[in-house]
Formats: structure tokens, sequence, C-alpha cells
């Protein structure tokens, strides 16, 4: 089976981030990025199949500025075959994105598209379903797993207390949601290997999208506000008033009695 | 030399950090270091990793990597936790590059995957009651019989007994033996007939003696390993016969530079510990780091660190062009080792009475780091490698 996993470079889970001066992004000076957690997950769900199937192949795709390469050579090191480069400003929208991977999907003819369901930056959730739409291929969202079967794949998706199994013909496009066993870490044989590969590069015009006017932008970005501090009550000596006023504290102010 | 790693080095060195910063959290660590052992699917890991065969050729199915990448990664394992850093040290560097250096074809295909696979870790038994330092003394015996050997005697303080498939083992071929490496009428030395056996661990005979109650390192296995009769084939003997002791040199000072890494890494992680704590601890009204006399103890030893570091890159960058490495193997060793010891203190000192509280892992840093001026030569031995090489005429 082929697979091909759309992934997002975003800001790694660790950084603390800052609002940028204009006040509609985020300061990206010297942070860590990261392949998207839900991507990994769909990474490693892809790999899965490789170990237990070694004619499968394992593309990776994503479309962002130059320095998401990194992610793509992160893939490649955790096991991934070949990897896809399509350059596009950040500011690009998730139809286009979504336009763009659709292409290079056309391209590629694999039997299943894999997509975190959300990445972690602004968890809107929009471009893997956009891209099936885009395609016209069935998409399924929530996976946890995903078997080959007769005539397409069986996928398995969390709900709420349990999970469904359904089935698809393939193409398809799988949202994932997790995988059963946390994501590979890039080996240091893999790192090596991954180095040795070219990662090829497009832009957008090349794929016959021209990005338009954003249908909706950001407007603003303020941090959360700050938390108060906290409220000590000193013990004089009556232990009782003390208990007495922490109890009325916590039911008036706090309001979790 | 360059004074600071390669771009690639890096890299590699830093999957380490990311993989050890993800699957050995501070819990999982202090409950290994009570049970005495190393997890067995933390080995298995470090395995599927890459890192046990990092220092093993390509063709011999390892990562091929420079011994400047093995320092690198020694560090990250030692500054996450110090007892799996040794017993990486020992059967990467040591074993397996002993017998990368003086296996034959067969020996290699037969031993190194089991040092790569994550199945278990290699151990170097060299040392004996009565021998440590002065290891041309030791007693242990090997005498031919049949087509094989039988080994006698017992060894001591060995790392990785527990979990090694294979001891590469010290032993005396007696003079009268056929084809002890001496030149006819030379005087025989203090190390003639010393040989070196790839001794399985499950071969009869070969039995493990109760695991040692260290002040340190307390996951990482010290067992003694004891010579009963053991019968080993013609085929573990690695190198010649009578030429082991040449054999246990070269392992040490390849050795001697994990160990530098491990003791940078140490100094490191105790040093980042205090820096944070010391960010957020406030007494007299003021966070430590704003007392000069934290600070002050901060710089010096970061500054000690960074000069370990670089003495054990040069170490390891002659090595990896073939150049004679011995002295600066050793000057890496010491002064690593040594400023380990004070980093940690300090570090120590910066926590103030919460350093001597297991909860805080800089209690457990001190006395980890404490062995690393003992094992692989003192630091007296490797001030008389060092002296040795130069008063010599």
């Amino acid at each position: 089976m082929k697979f091909l996993v759309c992934l997002k470079q975003v800001p790694d889970s660790t950084v603390r981030v800052k609002v940028a001066a204009d006040g509609k992004s985020i300061a990206t000076d010297g942070i860590t990025w990261s392949i998207s957690p839900y991507d990994e997950y769909a990474i490693e769900l892809a790999l899965e199949h490789k170990d237990g199937d070694p004619s499968t192949t394992v593309s990776v795709v994503t479309v962002g500025p130059a320095r998401s390469r990194d992610a793509l050579r992160q893939a490649l090191a955790m096991g991934c075959d070949d990897a896809t480069l399509v350059t596009a400003a950040d500011t690009v929208g998730g139809l286009d994105v979504a336009k763009a991977l659709a292409a290079v999907v056309k391209e590629a003819k694999p039997d299943v598209v894999l997509c975190g369901k959300q990445a972690s930056d602004d968890d809107q959730g929009l471009v893997g379903p956009a891209l099936a739409e885009a395609l016209g291929w069935p998409h399924v969202g929530m996976l946890t797993k995903i078997a080959a079967v007769a005539d397409g794949v069986e996928l398995w998706r969390e709900i709420e207390g349990g999970h469904e199994v359904w089935t698809a013909p393939t193409p398809v496009v799988g949202l994932v949601h997790k995988s059963a066993k946390e994501p590979r870490y890039p080996s240091l044989p893999g790192i090596m290997k991954a180095k040795k590969k070219e990662i090829p590069e497009k832009d957008l015009a090349a794929l016959g999208v021209t990005p338009g006017a954003p249908r909706a932008e950001v407007v603003a970005m303020e941090p959360p506000p700050q938390r108060g501090g906290g409220k000590i009550l000193k013990a004089d000596g009556d232990v009782k008033a003390l208990a007495a006023e922490l109890a009325r504290l916590l039911h008036e102010e706090a309001k979790v009695l | 030399m360059r004074p600071e790693a390669g771009q690639t080095e890096r890299e590699l060195a830093g999957a380490v950090r990311d993989w050890a910063s993800r699957a050995l959290p501070g819990p999982r660590i202090a409950a290994s270091e009570s049970e005495g052992a190393l997890p067995a699917d933390v080995i298995h890991d470090l395995g599927e990793l890459g890192v046990l065969g990092m220092g093993v050729p390509e063709s011999d199915g390892g990562l091929g990597a420079s011994t400047v990448v093995f320092a690198l990664v020694l560090e990250e394992l030692g500054a996450a936790w110090p007892s799996l850093a040794i017993g990486v040290s020992v059967n990467s560097g040591i074993v397996a590059g002993s017998i990368v250096r003086h296996g034959t074809p067969a020996q290699r295909a037969r031993w190194l995957p089991r040092l790569m696979d994550g199945s278990g870790l290699g151990a170097f038994a060299l040392t004996e009651a009565s021998s440590g330092s002065d290891a041309a003394s030791l007693r242990a015996t090997a005498r031919r019989d049949g087509d094989g050997w039988v080994l006698n005697g017992r060894k001591h303080f060995i790392t990785n007994a527990k979990y090694a498939p294979l001891a590469i083992t010290f032993a005396r071929v007696g003079a009268a033996e056929e084809g002890v490496a001496t030149r006819p009428g030379a005087p025989p030395t203090a190390h003639a007939g010393i040989t070196a056996f790839i001794v399985p661990t499950d071969a009869p005979g070969v039995s493990l003696g109760p695991s040692d109650h260290k002040m340190g390192l307390l996951a990482s296995d010290t067992s003694a390993l004891v010579l009963e009769d053991a019968r080993v084939g013609s085929d573990a003997v690695l190198g010649e016969v009578g030429r082991g002791f040449g054999i246990a040199l070269a392992g040490l000072d390849g050795g001697r530079i994990g160990v530098a890494a491990q003791s940078i890494g140490i100094a490191r992680a105790a040093i980042e510990r205090a820096v944070r704590y010391a960010r957020e601890r406030r007494q007299f009204g003021k966070t430590l780091v704003e007392f000069e006399a934290i600070r002050f103890s901060l710089a010096r030893a970061r500054t000690e660190v960074d000069a370990a570091r670089m003495l054990a890159l040069r170490a390891a960058w002659l090595r990896d062009r073939g150049c004679p490495f011995t002295r600066e193997a050793s000057m890496a060793k010491l002064f690593a080792s040594e400023a380990a010891q004070r980093a940690t203190y300090q570090a120590l000192q910066v926590f103030g009475g919460y350093g001597y509280m297991r909860e805080y892992e800089v209690e457990r840093y001190a006395r980890d780091a404490r062995v690393t001026t003992l094992y692989e030569g003192t630091s007296e031995v490797q001030r008389m490698v060092i002296a040795r090489s130069l008063v010599a005429a």
C-alpha cells in the first residue's frame, strides 16, 4: 500500500508563545519547530504498516516556508521513504494549502492520504476535509487504526466511550487522532540516511495554485489574562476562625465548595 | 580541530537528548535506581535508536559514527541518566570497540549484533580483587584443553555483568603453554601470557557473584564474574594468545573518553538544575541568582564543563584520525571527572538542605559523579599516564 502523509511544521509544544509586535501573530524568533503532534501520529500509523509489510511506501509532503524542510527531514529520519516540500508563505490560507496538496496527491497517486486531525498551532482542522473535497475522495476522521482489507481499508475511529469500525474504498483521506504506539523517535542511522535524501521543492504556481485573498483573517492576538496572586491567610492563633474564613472564601470567591 | 562539533554530530546527539527527555522521566529513573537495574525496554530502545552500534562500522551493521559523536552521545546519556551512560560506554565503547579492532570476521559477525540489538549490554572483565590499576598482575588463568580453553578466576566490579551476553575476559596463559608471545631469550614481562577471551556468559562454568552495593550508579549493575573450569572454544581468543594486555589498554583508552563524556554530562545536568532552582528560590527578598556568590560558583562550574568538553573532543578527534590519543584521553578523563566533583558539589550547595534530599535529583548526580575519578583508572593513574608521556626520553 502507498501512503502519503501531509504534515505541518508548528512551534514545538514546549515553546512559550509570545505575541509579536504586530499584535496579530506570534513571535517566531529563536523558537523550536516540530512536526504537529497529530501529524506525527499519522506518520506512526503509516510506518507501522511498513513495519508489517516492507512493500509499503510512506511519502510525506508539507506546504510551508523553507524552514519546513527540517520537519520533512525529521519524518525521513523516522523512516519515511521520500518527501516533497511545497514552498509557500505562512499566511497562505487553508483552502489554498489543500489545493496545493491535492495537486501533489494527484501526481503521487497514493492509496491512502493521512493528515493529523488538526494542526496544534491554529487548531482549525480545515486542511484535511478540504483536501478530500478537492480530490473528491471519501474522508474519515478521528482515526486510531487502519488495516488493509479486500477492495479498500478498514478504519477505526475513536468515539465517546468506544470505537467504530468503518470500511472505505481506496483512495481515501484519513484524519488521524492517535496511533496505538507513541510516534517513534528518529534513529541515528535514520538521521544519517535522511541526510542523504534529496527533498524536491515545488512552489504554488508550479502546482497551478494562485493564493486568493484570505477569506478569514486574524484581527488580534492577546495573551491570556495574568493570573492574580494567591491569597495567604495568616494563622494568628484562632484556627477555628481561620478555617471558617477559608471555607467562606472557597465558597464565595473560588466557588469550589 | 574545530572547537565545536559539526552539525551532523550535534544533530545525532540532539536526537539522543530528545529521546532521553521524553523516554526517561525523573520518576522512572528514580524507580530503576531503587530497584538497582536498568529496564530491559530502555536498553531495547537504545538498540532500536542505533545508539548501541554507533561506533561499529557500517559494514558490520553499525552506524560507523566517529568518536566525536560517541563522546557527544555519552554526554547526553550522562546528563540524562549516568547509570545508563556507563552501561552504554562499556558496551559500545570498550567491548564492541575491542571486537571491531581485534576480532576475526567470524567473531565480528557472531558477537557485534548481540552488542547492538538491545538484548543486553556487553561486559569487560579485567579487574580482580587484587589487581585494579595494576592490571598486569591479574591471576585468572587459561589453559588449553582439547581444541578449546579452560578458564579459572574471579573478576570483580564487572559493569553490565547481569545484562551481558558476553564478557571480554582477561586471563593468563601459562608460560609452558604453547604459543605464548614472548620473544625467545627475553625475560618474561609482568603482562606476559595475558590473553583476551570472548566468554559467552552462558558458557559452562561461568556464573555471576552477587551484585555489589555501590554509593552511586545504583541502576548500573556491578557484579563479580566467576570462572570455574569455564570452557570456551578455540574461537574465543580475541586477538593473539599472549597479546591481551595491549587489547586491555587500548580498550581503556577509549573508555576514558566515555567516562570523560559521562562526567561532562553529569556536571552539566547538575548545573542546569542548580540554575533552574536558583532562579526560583528566594531568600532575603531576592532570588538566589541575584547573589554574587551563587552566580560566580555557577559561572566557574560552567566554564569547567566547557573546558572539559574541549579536552574530550580533542581526544576523540585525535582518535578518529588514527593519531595517538592516550595522553589526551587521560587528560580529558582526569579533568572532566574532577570538574564533575566540583560542579555537583556547587550545585548541591545552591540547593542548600533541599539538595541533600532524594526528591531533588542533584543528590543523585553528586553520588553518581563520585566514581568517575575512580573507574577506568583513578585520577592518580591518569596523572601517572600523563607524566609518563612527559618525562619519557
